[in-house]
């Protein structure tokens, strides 16, 4: 395998329902993903971006083909067996951005670090590190409800970068914020990767994203065209 | 993982739904308070009857005293005769054991005897006991230092003092063998036994009063008169045993150890048994099995009910979380370490549970023993008694950990929860 492919899936379809109500959430989708690649993955709702975007990490599981992850295959491992990978290898932003409510920002950029068990010293000096670079450390002591949408999803592409993950999956990041404030997100995102070489793919159908990025991958009735 | 940060994640869950926290604090500290209470009831009436059986027993024997002395033989052979066993020098025994501990208070001679009891026209049977009523006086007034609720405690003390004030052959009679025999204070009876050399002996008694035995069914067969009257019927200077009295009955088993080298190790001494009171308290004991079986079941259903109530609120928590609990997976937090955040919850809501637990234990315990609530007698007996509560200080410990175990545990039930929830749909749960 090709070093600088961090994510690999060959031949993967994924269906829900049974029967003649079986629906091809992905039919037959090949797909590589390389170090440093900002690629969106497009598509109307329903059409399978975010079907695509679970199984890249690994939060489902596909009914037939291949996933590899940083040169981990995937195929044979069930959920929980996928928890190291994703702890290790992915990094997650969500559309509501699911930060813990009762920790602030800064415990909540640093609890993958705490799931880790990596020391007290070490943990303190990377978030910080993040939290500087996010432009967070003025809201550290900040509750998520204390914080704007903007904010929050700071801290969430904070906490979903603080374990250096192989790749950062973003789920329509900028769906619950305003057309600035999203804007604002996928220019931080994309300077992160231009500046970090840091892998991101990003579900969206947001044009503030399809303006901004050119690497598109649409889908279509589980397909990519 | 840090645990402490789990710890202060659950905490901080638990003061965010403060509302529901409060309720099943108050529901497990209601049932640790109502436990911890019947625990302290249970201690109290141990003690009760502890002391019942040391100082007026539940037989026609009377009291057991702390520790008895008997010779060996009486109980490992059959008597031929009255007395064949009994202690023949007691004066003596009784002077050496006193010098052997500096907690023994008293020695009490007794004798056993049986026979018919008769007003001339009628006899009954009798199960009598010869004393000496000054001696029986200081066992009650042991029981008058340390119980000081059984409501009609000291008209006995009364009986003993007319049987000591009385002439020689005065007898005291149990309240259904006077009715029975028509008797008051001041009837002549006659008293029908059998010698040491088995004959059979007659002798004249005067009713000196009329004593309550606490159990109904001994008073009908009961008889108390001076241990003089005793041997003068049975025509032998023996008694039955000796009882020795403590400063508390908590120095039983080490007075026991002494008295049993002491004695057995005085040469002509050795052919005597010590017996202390909780080998001779089938009562007390058959009493306290039935109570612990009791309690037991009601701890059982109570502690359910706390468990019930706090799986409803960790089960209701990760419903209400299924989203955090869905982020938490997807970033790779394995469904262990989600469990354990539940199960630190659980074990903060057993710790304010008992904390107020112990208040309302505390508040519940001072009302009730000082509302003086007077209870009816138990089965069997005549008297009443003011309820008290304890500080049941045996219970608490094994109370407190059982109610944290049963809320930790519950906590535990989240794991299948967790086990269960897609990571997909949670992500999106509203």
């Amino acid at each position: 395998m090709n070093e600088s492919v961090v994510a690999k899936l060959t031949d993967v379809s994924k269906y829900y329902g049974n029967g003649e109500g079986r629906i091809a959430a992905l039919d037959n989708i090949s797909f590589n993903v390389k170090k440093g690649d900002f690629i969106v993955l497009a598509g109307l709702s329903g059409s399978g971006k975010s079907t695509l975007l679970h199984l890249l990490g690994c939060i489902d599981k596909p009914d037939k083909g291949q996933i590899i992850i940083d040169g981990q295959d995937t195929t044979m491992m069930n959920l929980e067996q996928l928890a190291p990978v994703r702890m290790e290898k992915i990094g997650f932003v969500f559309q509501s951005f699911n930060l813990v409510p009762v920790l602030t920002a800064y415990e909540n950029v640093e609890l993958p670090l705490l799931f880790k068990g990596l020391d007290r010293k070490k943990i303190k000096n990377r978030v910080n590190e993040i939290l500087d670079e996010l432009g967070l450390q003025e809201r550290k002591g900040h509750f998520p409800g204390e914080m704007s949408g903007g904010q929050q999803q700071r801290v969430a592409i904070a906490r979903a970068l603080v374990t250096s993950p192989a790749i950062v999956l973003a789920d329509e990041p900028t769906a619950n914020l305003d057309s600035k404030t999203g804007a604002d997100i996928v220019n931080l995102l994309v300077e992160l990767n231009e500046k970090k070489n840091i892998t991101v793919v990003l579900a969206s159908h947001d044009s503030v994203v399809l303006d901004r990025i050119k690497n598109i991958v649409t889908i279509k009735d589980g397909k990519i065209i | 993982m840090n645990h402490f940060k789990l710890a202060v994640i659950a905490f901080r869950n638990l003061k965010r739904n403060s509302r529901r926290t409060i309720i099943t604090v108050l529901v497990s500290s209601a049932g640790f308070a109502a436990i911890a209470i019947v625990g302290g009831y249970m201690e109290f009436t141990f003690f009760g009857l502890q002391e019942m059986t040391v100082c007026r027993g539940f037989t026609s024997s009377g009291g057991t005293g702390h520790i008895q002395i008997i010779r060996k033989d009486s109980v490992q052979k059959e008597e031929q005769y009255p007395l064949e066993y009994g202690i023949a020098d007691y004066d003596k025994v009784q002077k050496s054991i006193t010098g052997y501990d500096s907690n023994i208070k008293a020695t009490i001679p007794r004798i056993e005897f049986t026979g018919l009891i008769s007003n001339g026209e009628k006899s009954t049977s009798f199960l009598g006991m010869g004393v000496i009523p000054e001696k029986e006086l200081m066992l009650m007034s042991y029981w008058d230092q340390i119980y000081k609720n059984l409501k009609n405690h000291s008209s006995q003390e009364m009986i003993y003092r007319k049987l000591a004030l009385a002439s020689p052959n005065a007898v005291l009679l149990g309240e259904g063998m006077a009715k029975a025999l028509h008797a008051e204070e001041g009837s002549s009876l006659m008293l029908m036994g059998t010698t040491v050399d088995g004959a059979v002996n007659v002798v004249d008694v005067t009713v000196a009063g009329v004593i309550n035995n606490s159990i109904k069914t001994v008073d009908k067969y009961y008889l108390v008169t001076s241990i003089e009257t005793a041997q003068n019927l049975m025509q032998t200077d023996k008694v039955s045993k000796i009882l020795l009295v403590l400063g508390n009955t908590k120095q039983t088993d080490g007075v026991l150890s002494v008295v049993s080298s002491k004695i057995n190790s005085s040469g002509n001494n050795s052919e005597y048994s010590v017996i202390p009171w909780y080998k001779l308290a089938e009562y007390y004991h058959s009493v306290k099995d039935a109570y612990r079986i009791i309690f037991g079941f009601t701890g059982i259903i109570v502690v359910l009910i706390v468990f019930l109530s706090a799986a409803n609120t960790m089960l209701m928590s990760t419903m209400e979380r299924v989203r955090e609990i869905g982020t938490l997976k997807a970033m790779g937090v394995s469904n262990r370490w989600i469990s354990m955040m539940f199960l630190y919850e659980g074990f903060f809501i057993g710790l304010m549970s008992i904390a107020v637990g112990l208040m309302l234990k505390e508040l519940f315990t001072f009302a009730i023993n000082n509302a003086n609530f007077e209870m009816p007698p138990p089965p069997g007996m005549s008297s009443t008694y003011f309820l008290k509560i304890y500080s049941g200080s045996h219970f608490l410990p094994w109370i407190s950990l059982l109610l944290l175990l049963s809320t930790t545990c519950s906590g535990f039930l989240t794991l299948f929860k967790i086990r269960k929830l897609s990571i997909v749909n949670s992500l999106t749960h509203v």
